[in-house]
């Protein structure tokens, strides 16, 4: 699963929302790191209705202006869960090896630049 | 009332095709529109992000989105075909045409070595690694092949773009050196040989679109067969030989070959494999005639002259009837 399609799933997985609100959720969600444009959001949108893990909700029409809401189906949130597991799996044994590598050695050796003379 | 900013976002949309405007066209204003002022809309424009994501989406919802009708779910699938097959075509007439080189040049004596190392080292530092680049990015055609039938598009797209960049440097070596454009023909139909299907490759296998499928055998057999062929027509008729004979020849016996088995498959439907074939059948002729037209007044073997013409009658008349079969595949029904 695409980054843009694993927030765009979690933007849905509370409430149905239309593609702006999408869009402001994603910002949201990801603290700015994902701000898609909108074509590439119907370009997922797309891809995840194809897939059955999305689907139409309602359409309304405001000042003239048609807007559709989208949800989760039981497959995108089945999906969604199962992306948030393996990505929590995957964060859990790197939190893990952090904590063995601080454990057996201290710190990791610093292989930078450093302070010439700075700190001697 | 329509603002100007509203009149500009739907002309860039007017990039996307009909149908899929007709189903998204208005919901996709309301999202541009949301929160941007009554008051600015008419010193607004949309950006060039906006405009290249539109673009992008353009040519994926006419190659192969879901949901798409049947005529643009056929373009990604013609084009899909074309890029697959002339990657293959590349990659065993570069391999074949180098391992000839290097085991004509190591097998007659010192004197023809030296010759083949000049190429690379003889004449300054640009042209050595115009030479070096020439020898080694054409290589990964073969790379770029293999990458795209199991399905590594992102290693299959940069290495057909690396493969085809040499294509380039006789267009642009008279915009860095002194020396002129020479055989103009030639390398801009090779330059097209080469780009063509590097563009249908990244434009058509995205990341909706189906895995490459050859219509027959396993990528490693049509790779050899393509070099076998390739290679063999080189080195038994070596007077005929020019830059688009390897080609050429594999292109006509692959595509007889192709019209054989979708007879005796009576395969209807194949239409978009055949629309690729007429293509690249199109793009092999290109490269076939402006070879020829490369040694127009010279005092050519009558040999070549009557090989080069065969193979140009051969691919037209392929064409041809790839494109009769294309049209009957393609007809709306």
């Amino acid at each position: 699963m695409t980054q843009a399609a694993f927030f765009v799933l979690t933007a849905l997985a509370d409430e149905p929302r239309h593609g702006y609100g999408i869009l402001r959720e994603v910002e949201e969600l990801s603290d700015g790191a994902v701000q898609l444009r909108v074509g590439t959001l119907y370009g997922v949108l797309d891809r995840l209705t194809a897939d059955g893990l999305i689907v139409l909700d309602r359409e309304e029409v405001q000042q003239g202006r048609l807007r559709r809401y989208y949800r989760l189906t039981d497959e995108g949130m089945r999906a969604l869960s199962a992306e948030a597991e393996r990505m929590a799996a995957g964060a859990s044994a790197a939190k893990q090896r952090i904590a063995e590598g601080r454990k057996a050695g201290g710190t990791p050796p610093v292989t930078g630049p450093g302070l010439a003379g700075g700190l001697a | 009332m329509t603002t100007l900013l509203e009149a500009r976002y739907r002309t860039v949309l007017r990039l996307l095709p009909a149908y899929y405007r007709r189903d998204r066209e208005e919901e996709m204003v309301e999202v541009y529109l949301w929160d941007v002022d009554q008051e600015t809309q008419d010193q607004s424009r949309p950006t060039l992000g906006e405009v290249a994501s539109i673009a992008a989406l353009a040519v994926r919802s006419r190659l192969a989105a879901a949901g798409a009708p049947r005529r643009y779910a056929l373009l990604g699938s013609a084009a899909r075909n074309f890029a697959l097959y002339a990657v293959l075509l590349q990659a065993a007439a570069i391999v074949s045409d180098e391992v000839l080189r290097v085991t004509w040049s190591a097998t007659r004596g010192p004197r023809e070595w030296d010759v083949f190392l000049t190429g690379f080292t003889g004449s300054g530092p640009l042209p050595t690694v115009v030479a070096i680049a020439g020898w080694v990015l054409p290589l990964l055609w073969t790379v770029g092949f293999f990458a795209l039938v199991h399905d590594r598009r992102r290693l299959a797209r940069a290495a057909v773009l690396l493969a085809a960049l040499p294509s380039l440097w006789p267009l642009i070596e008279p915009l860095v050196t002194e020396w002129p454009l020479s055989a103009p023909y030639f390398v801009t139909a090779n330059a097209l040989f080469a780009w063509l299907p590097t563009l249908a490759l990244c434009a058509a296998y995205h990341r909706d679109a189906p895995p490459a499928v050859l219509p027959v055998g396993t990528p490693g057999l049509a790779f050899l067969a393509c070099c076998v062929v390739t290679g063999g027509s080189v080195a038994l008729l070596p007077t005929m030989a020019d830059l688009a004979w390897a080609p050429a020849t594999c292109f006509v016996l692959a595509a007889l070959g192709w019209l054989l088995l979708r007879t005796r498959r009576a395969e209807s439907g194949a239409g978009s494999g055949a629309l690729a074939l007429a293509s690249l059948g199109l793009l092999v002729l290109a490269v076939r005639t402006a070879s020829l037209i490369l040694w127009l007044g010279l005092p050519l073997p009558s040999v070549y002259l009557a090989g080069a013409l065969a193979q140009a009658g051969a691919l037209t008349l392929l064409v041809v009837a790839l494109a009769v079969v294309a049209r009957r595949d393609l007809a709306p029904r």
